[in-house]
């Protein structure tokens, strides 16, 4: 596998990607508005004494947590604002990922052939493996970025506006960093794996986006729940989920580079 | 078209190597036969055009020959190596393709050709200097920072030539490269497609059905019809096969059907070996086995007292060429 053609269409593919406003926009509105609006909001509202727990629906959730899993001697506002911020908004960091890689990745190869220019491509030395490898990077980075930034953003407004709630810096918890630095990326890649594997197959973005959708949604759903249920609660866990990612990881990767067909690609649409 | 870059030297070698061996190939999409035993040779520093009508599977053939897709049957050598997936990545190194004008409109002309450059593995010293040449070479340099998508067909068009030749290929395969370019433009191109062919050896594959020019470029040709190979070979061999003999045009001083008609019978009388025809034109066309039985046949109407007009030796091009196929094979000709 020649790297640098990997990297080559993979960077060919970000600048367009950045210079795409109209996907740009959402792609940074909505993890804004997931990680730093809705956040700020419900903590400042949740830090209230006077306002009830039972007002944000939080309270049954907060029952349900694993006994000790919550500092000792929290006021009952405390108690929601770390839950929310710990362990309710987790699974939002997984799904901004997939957010971002389904807008890009669902178009990586349909939208070439949409554009017409997949078939010069495809002329190139560049081998199959490499040009999937490439259209998952593509996707994979900005999804990751943006994730990181909105984790950036998240702690910035725990630190400012939870942290002087609960009384001291209790954020970002070990678990987060595993959750952030492993279990995001490699579930960022299977996800855009599979993605750019429907983008592939598809005739039109519109098609490979709605597809994408139902690959995904039932796999992130499934991660969110086990990721606040089980995750969360042990790094052990973290870490072993992360491990048999990497293995999923890639048989995907080689499995999606399996199926790909040049002829398929170039003669389906065009 | 000025170079801004020192050429390399050419490396001339072994002329008479194929670069393209493509044995009996058919291609078939669904219930539609698109190439049906296509078999052609191009030799290293040829330049074969190859014609035919919109459908004939021209592009089909440039994509089956370059394994983009893959032949239901027959082989393909390339460079003497037979083109299967394993092989294929290695040897579109020493490939290049233009097969359409679609570029990538988010990026510049310089950042399109960067992108190819990288692709085909030019050293980073090479790039920035090679890019510039070509921009220069294809009239964009004016505009090399500019998006794509700002650009006309024309230019569009240029650009898509400049990526395909920017790694100096050996086998170059054009599709309509001509197309959309002003007049200049495209004598321009044309004579840098001569140069790249005499000097540097390069093999082009032209596909066109754009024949003003053509023979000047290429000396041989393949005319696709139907998915068929109907003809193929130098194109002065194809025309005397098709059109053997001397051939000339005869226009009597009179018009009247019959006289033309009693000139037609006396030479037919008079000259043995000689086939003569009336054209809708009322002239006479003459198919003469060469061309000293000229002398002879028009001394014969002049001693008849026949008013002769003119005599024009009539000359068979690529064009007639291409008609005559396309007609014989029942396509509408483009």
């Amino acid at each position: 596998m020649n790297i640098q053609r990997v990297l080559t269409v993979a960077h060919k593919d970000l600048i367009e990607v950045v210079r795409n406003k109209q996907a740009m926009f959402p792609m940074l509105v909505i993890p804004l508005g997931l990680a730093v609006m809705i956040p700020f909001g419900i903590i400042v509202m949740g830090s209230d004494p006077t306002m009830p727990t039972s007002a944000f629906g939080l309270s049954s959730l907060i029952d349900q947590l694993p006994k000790g899993i919550l500092p000792p001697d929290l006021s009952e506002s405390q108690k929601m604002v770390y839950a929310f911020t710990v362990y309710f908004m987790a699974p939002v960091f997984l799904l901004i990922p997939s957010m971002s890689a389904t807008v890009i990745g669902s178009s990586s190869f349909v939208g070439e052939k949409e554009r017409r220019t997949i078939e010069g491509l495809l002329y190139t030395p560049v081998t199959d493996r490499e040009l999937v490898l490439a259209k998952i990077i593509a996707s994979l980075v900005p999804a990751i970025v943006i994730t990181w930034g909105s984790f950036g953003a998240y702690v910035f407004i725990v630190d400012t506006f939870a942290s002087p709630v609960i009384g001291e810096r209790y954020f970002p918890t070990a678990n987060w960093y595993a959750l952030m630095f492993l279990v995001v990326p490699l579930l960022a890649f299977l996800t855009v794996a599979l993605i750019v594997a429907v983008s592939g197959r598809a005739t039109s973005s519109q098609g490979a986006q709605g597809v994408s959708f139902l690959v995904v949604m039932p796999m992130i759903l499934l991660t969110m729940g086990q990721t606040t249920g089980i995750m969360l609660f042990s790094t052990t866990v973290a870490l072993v989920f992360a491990a048999v990612l990497v293995v999923v990881d890639v048989v995907v990767l080689y499995a999606v580079a399996g199926v790909f067909h040049r002829e398929r690609l170039l003669t389906k649409l065009l | 078209m000025t170079s801004t870059v020192p050429p390399v030297t050419p490396v001339i070698e072994n002329t008479h190597e194929l670069v393209i061996s493509a044995t009996d190939l058919s291609k078939r999409f669904g219930n539609y036969q698109a190439i049906s035993h296509v078999s052609m040779q191009v030799r290293r520093g040829q330049a074969f055009g190859l014609l035919g009508p919109n459908g004939a599977g021209k592009t089909t053939t440039v994509r089956l020959l370059n394994h983009v897709i893959s032949p239901d049957n027959g082989e393909v050598l390339l460079f003497g190596e037979k083109m299967t997936a394993h092989r294929a990545d290695r040897l579109r190194t020493r490939i290049g393709v233009q097969t359409d004008t679609n570029v990538y409109e988010n990026l510049t002309a310089r950042e399109n050709l960067m992108f190819w450059a990288r692709l085909y593995g030019l050293a980073p010293r090479q790039r920035k200097a090679r890019v510039d040449e070509v921009l220069d070479m294809m009239g964009l340099a004016h505009r090399a920072r500019a998006q794509a998508g700002s650009f006309s067909k024309g230019m569009r068009q240029k650009l898509a030539v400049g990526r395909a030749i920017l790694h100096r290929p050996e086998l170059l395969f054009l599709d309509e490269p001509t197309t959309g370019l002003d007049p200049q433009a495209s004598a321009e191109l044309i004579s840098h497609l001569e140069d790249m062919v005499h000097s540097f050896n390069t093999t082009l594959v032209m596909c066109t059905h754009q024949l003003a020019g053509l023979a000047d470029l290429c000396k041989d040709v393949g005319f696709l019809v139907g998915g068929r190979m109907e003809a193929s070979g130098p194109v002065e061999q194809l025309v005397a096969e098709r059109w053997p003999g001397h051939h000339v045009r005869i226009s009597l001083g009179a018009e009247s059907d019959e006289l033309i008609a009693r000139a037609r019978t006396h030479i037919q009388n008079e000259s043995a070996g000689i086939s003569c025809e009336i054209n809708a034109d009322r002239t006479l066309h003459l198919e003469l086995p060469d061309e000293s039985f000229t002398e002879g046949v028009i001394a014969s109407l002049v001693a008849a007292q026949f008013p002769i007009r003119s005599v024009v030796p009539v000359t068979y091009s690529i064009k007639d060429l291409y008609f005559d196929i396309a007609s014989t094979t029942g396509e509408v000709a483009a």
